[in-house]
Formats: C-alpha cells, sequence, structure tokens
C-alpha cells in the first residue's frame, strides 16, 4: 500500500544518522559501510543496519563490489521523500487565510444572529 | 529571517475567543487544512490529521501532539513525528499559534520550526526550504489584500 510505503519512507530519513550517510553518499557519490563508518561516530555494524532501512524503502541501492557492498543514492527517491518533507512545512498561507474567513464568518454570525433583530 | 523557521502574522476581525475555537476544534480544522481532525486542546493529548480518504487506505495520517493550549492566547503542538516515537525535539515540528487582542479583533502570529533539525541539512531539501520562503514572499501580499477587504466590508 502506497501510506505504508509513505509512512516507512518518512521515519528512514527521521534519523539524524541516516540523513548524515545520505549526505555523505551524495557527496562522495558512493559508499560502503566501512567508508561511511570511518566518517560517523557508529560502528560499522550499525551503519550496515541503517543502510539496509534506507535499501528497504528504496532510497539507497546496493551492489556487491568485493567483500563488501557499495552503496548510492537513489535520486527519484530522495526527491520524492524531499517532496513530502516540503509538502508538510508549504501552505501555511493558504491555511491562514482559511482560519481568518472563518473566523470573520463566525464572527459575524454572532453579531448579527437574525436580520430581522433589530441592531442595537 | 532565521533558516528553519516558517513566521507568519495574519490580523482577523474576530475576537481571540473565535479564532482560538477555529484554530483548535476539530469541526472547524478540517474547514482549513485537513479532510479530518481527531484532537483535544489539551496540553499533552495526542491527536492526528487525515489526509485523503480513510476508507480507502491511501490516507495519510499524521499523528500530532498538543504541546500548550491557553484558551484566546496561545496553541501549540508538534507534529510530523515517526509513528512509534513520542514527539520532541528532534523528530518533529513545532507548530504555534499566539493571539493577542488588537483593534477590535485579533492578531494571529504563527511559526513552524523544526526544519533544520528534522534533517534539512541534506543539500537537496534546503533547496525545498528555499521554495517554501519564496512561496510566503508571493502569498503575504495577497493575504494583506484580503484582510483590507474583509475589513471594508464588515
Amino acid at each position: 500500500m502506497t501510506s505504508d510505503v509513505d509512512e516507512e519512507l518518512w521515519s528512514a530519513v527521521g534519523d539524524p544518522i541516516r540523513r548524515r550517510m545520505l549526505d555523505l553518499l551524495l557527496v562522495d557519490g558512493q559508499g560502503t559501510a566501512t567508508s561511511l563508518s570511518e566518517q560517523l561516530p557508529v560502528t560499522r555494524q550499525a551503519v550496515a543496519k541503517h543502510l539496509a532501512v534506507l535499501d528497504r524503502v528504496g532510497l539507497v541501492h546496493g551492489a556487491a563490489s568485493g567483500r563488501e557492498h557499495r552503496y548510492w543514492v537513489d535520486d527519484a527517491q530522495l526527491a520524492r521523500a524531499a517532496e513530502q518533507l516540503a509538502s508538510v512545512g508549504s501552505n501555511w498561507d493558504g491555511r491562514l487565510r482559511r482560519i481568518a474567513r472563518i473566523a470573520e464568518r463566525i464572527e459575524r454570525q454572532k453579531q448579527t444572529p437574525k436580520q430581522r433583530t433589530p441592531k442595537q | 529571517m532565521e533558516f528553519g523557521t516558517i513566521e507568519r502574522e495574519v490580523r482577523i476581525n474576530a475576537s481571540p475567543a473565535t479564532v482560538f475555537e477555529v484554530i483548535t476544534s476539530p469541526e472547524h480544522l478540517k474547514e482549513w487544512w485537513p479532510d479530518e481532525a481527531v484532537l483535544e486542546p489539551t496540553p499533552g493529548a495526542k491527536g492526528e490529521l487525515v489526509f485523503g480518504d480513510r476508507s480507502s487506505g491511501n490516507a495519510h495520517v499524521p499523528k500530532l501532539t498538543v504541546v500548550d493550549a491557553v484558551p484566546s492566547r496561545l496553541f501549540s503542538f508538534r507534529w510530523t513525528h515517526p509513528e512509534d516515537e513520542e514527539a520532541r525535539e528532534g523528530n518533529s515540528l513545532l507548530v504555534t499559534f499566539e493571539l493577542s487582542a488588537s483593534d477590535g479583533g485579533t492578531l494571529l502570529r504563527m511559526t513552524e520550526s523544526g526544519f533544520r533539525e528534522m534533517g534539512w541539512e541534506v543539500a537537496v531539501l534546503e533547496e525545498q526550504y528555499q521554495d517554501h520562503v519564496d512561496g510566503w514572499s508571493h502569498f503575504l501580499p495577497r493575504l494583506v489584500d484580503y484582510a483590507a477587504t474583509v475589513e471594508v466590508a464588515s
């Protein structure tokens, strides 16, 4: 289901270490659990687990390279994740405009409850 | 403006009590934001926003946690945290509405912060953020125009 994938994608980028890993992979083009762990305050094993999470949601892809797996970022999927982040932070202007409209409508109704009631 | 925070201010021709009602009650919330809202304006209360049709299985249902709620004064909540985590700084965005009486109406100040903490250090995401800022500058003048029309009309 689409919503499950989205939730997973969301929590995959919700972790600061995983985001730094994406950063490093973007900068270097590619990397292995070993090369990433050398640049991060976590063990190679922890990095490997994080890579598995990123791989599962399609943010990175890996291929066997010698004794290790080499990973790189899936640009399209990263753009999708970025889009999701963007959509939650945006659109406040429209929301505020609607809040104002609704509140003002309610206020007008309070002030003039019925047209046949003469104004005081 | 500090990077990582969206700030907006709007003057509304309605009392702070009415505006508070509009921003906190599920009945009104769904008129200006999600398709459905489950929420109680009590500090610590957990609620959710429903975007889309829940029965279709494709709905997006982010959780939210009320941080503070003072009738006619203040309403703040955290949202967008992973479902299995408690909302806290670093895993969620903090939305704050501050209300103050102004000239027979209400001055509503809205901020949304936490973008930096949520990992906007990724270059691509920073670009997205810049897009929002550009979006705000486009919409704000229109908002002011709109507010003025409402004022003249009432």
